[in-house]
């Protein structure tokens, strides 16, 4: 029970650390406009720019030019962002949650279906970001092998656990929370120095790729796959073996070692 | 004055990194406090799959297909390890008929 409280305070203090880390975006996010606003009168109002006629005309086409380049930008995201903004949300939230389910539920079938929510709401975030290969393979090999897998080994075992979390103590819990809130602030402020205003550069539709494919599209990643990841690719295909081999070769039935005839020639020793 | 809302209208690449980031620090907490093998590899591939999304993020963000390609590794060798890793919880349930980390020290002593 008391695992269980530990576990809400730590996500508590998760959300907690977001906000704070959103609020200090937040804080740097509207100096933009605010210095574009600042520097178009400044331009006007400029003493040595206004005493020569050539400056009037230069200061005249910066403040017209100032406005009607700013302003598409933002009407533009506040119309088409506002359904891809609550996608946004909704995903992260379901990410989160189906996360927290599968490091506190005591039933392992429940942590499997979050750890599946997660999967399904990480192909969404996939998709927003224009990796549609990469959301269909989230969905097939996750949500649909890897899920598959571990709901076969849950059923295998079938054993409720009777004390579900690690018996460390108040204290230990205490410093693992302050150790998660530190990692969390770390992680957090090294992302902050990531520019927080979306330029819109950034928020048009990635171009194609040199070969002419859709950024993201399995002809595209597959183009890149196969001439700058060709050897990582062989290499994985090689370590995919490895894995096949050496899974069977661990989870092989211990009887058959000393078993007698039949299963002696496939023992290779 | 910097409305809070702007954090929900305005959802940038920060906002997918630091969900990477939570994601991955749920991770961390759940191979810490757990004791369920399953449950702990389960965490493992929340970790993975922080990671992917913030390579995936970054892959945006410079218009670098590369990270697709490397994102899909990562998914390969996943797939490689939770093969390895059941395999290997399915041995030790067979012998010990539990999958306790905590009693899991047979060569401690």
């Amino acid at each position: 029970m008391t695992g269980n409280r530990f576990v809400m305070l730590l996500s508590t203090v998760i959300a907690l650390a977001i906000a704070v880390l959103l609020t200090g975006r937040a804080a740097a996010q509207p100096q933009a406009p605010i210095d574009a606003a600042d520097r178009a009168p400044q331009v006007l109002t400029n003493p040595t720019r206004s005493a020569t006629p050539a400056g009037k005309t230069v200061s005249k086409r910066d403040v017209i030019q100032s406005p009607s380049a700013s302003a598409p930008i933002t009407a533009i995201g506040k119309r088409t962002r506002g359904g891809l903004v609550a996608a946004f949300w909704g995903f992260a939230i379901l990410v989160v949650v189906g996360a927290v389910f599968v490091i506190t539920r005591k039933n392992l079938i429940a942590a499997v279906m979050g750890m599946v929510g997660t999967f399904f709401a990480l192909a969404a975030l996939y998709m927003l970001l224009y990796a549609h290969f990469l959301a269909i393979i989230q969905m097939l090999v996750y949500a649909g092998a890897i899920m598959v897998l571990f709901v076969f080994v849950i059923m295998i075992l079938n054993k409720p656990e009777d004390e579900p979390y690690a018996v460390t103590g108040r204290a230990g819990k205490a410093l693992a929370g302050l150790a998660m809130a530190y990692l969390v602030f770390r992680i957090g402020s090294v992302l902050v120095d990531v520019p927080s205003t979306v330029t819109a550069a950034q928020e048009a539709a990635p171009a194609k790729t040199a070969q002419g494919y859709d950024w993201g599209s399995t002809a595209g990643v597959g183009w890149n796959l196969f001439n700058d990841y060709l050897f990582p690719f062989e290499a994985v295909s090689l370590l995919l073996l490895i894995a096949v081999v050496g899974s069977i070769a661990i989870a092989r039935p211990l009887k058959d070692d000393d078993a007698a005839e039949p299963v002696a020639g496939a023992g290779g020793h | 004055m910097p409305s809070l809302q702007s954090i929900f209208t305005e959802v940038g690449f920060g906002h997918f990194l630091v969900l990477g980031a939570v994601l991955f620090a749920i991770g961390v907490a759940g191979v810490l406090m757990r004791r369920n093998t399953l449950i702990i590899m389960m965490s493992i591939e929340l970790m993975l799959n922080a990671a992917n999304l913030t390579i995936l993020t970054f892959a945006r963000m410079h218009g670098d297909l590369g990270g697709h390609s490397f994102a899909m590794i990562v998914m390969a060798v996943a797939a490689a390890e939770v093969a390895v890793g059941l395999a290997i919880v399915v041995a030790i349930f067979r012998g010990r008929r539990h999958v306790d980390v905590e009693r899991m020290n047979l060569l401690k002593h």
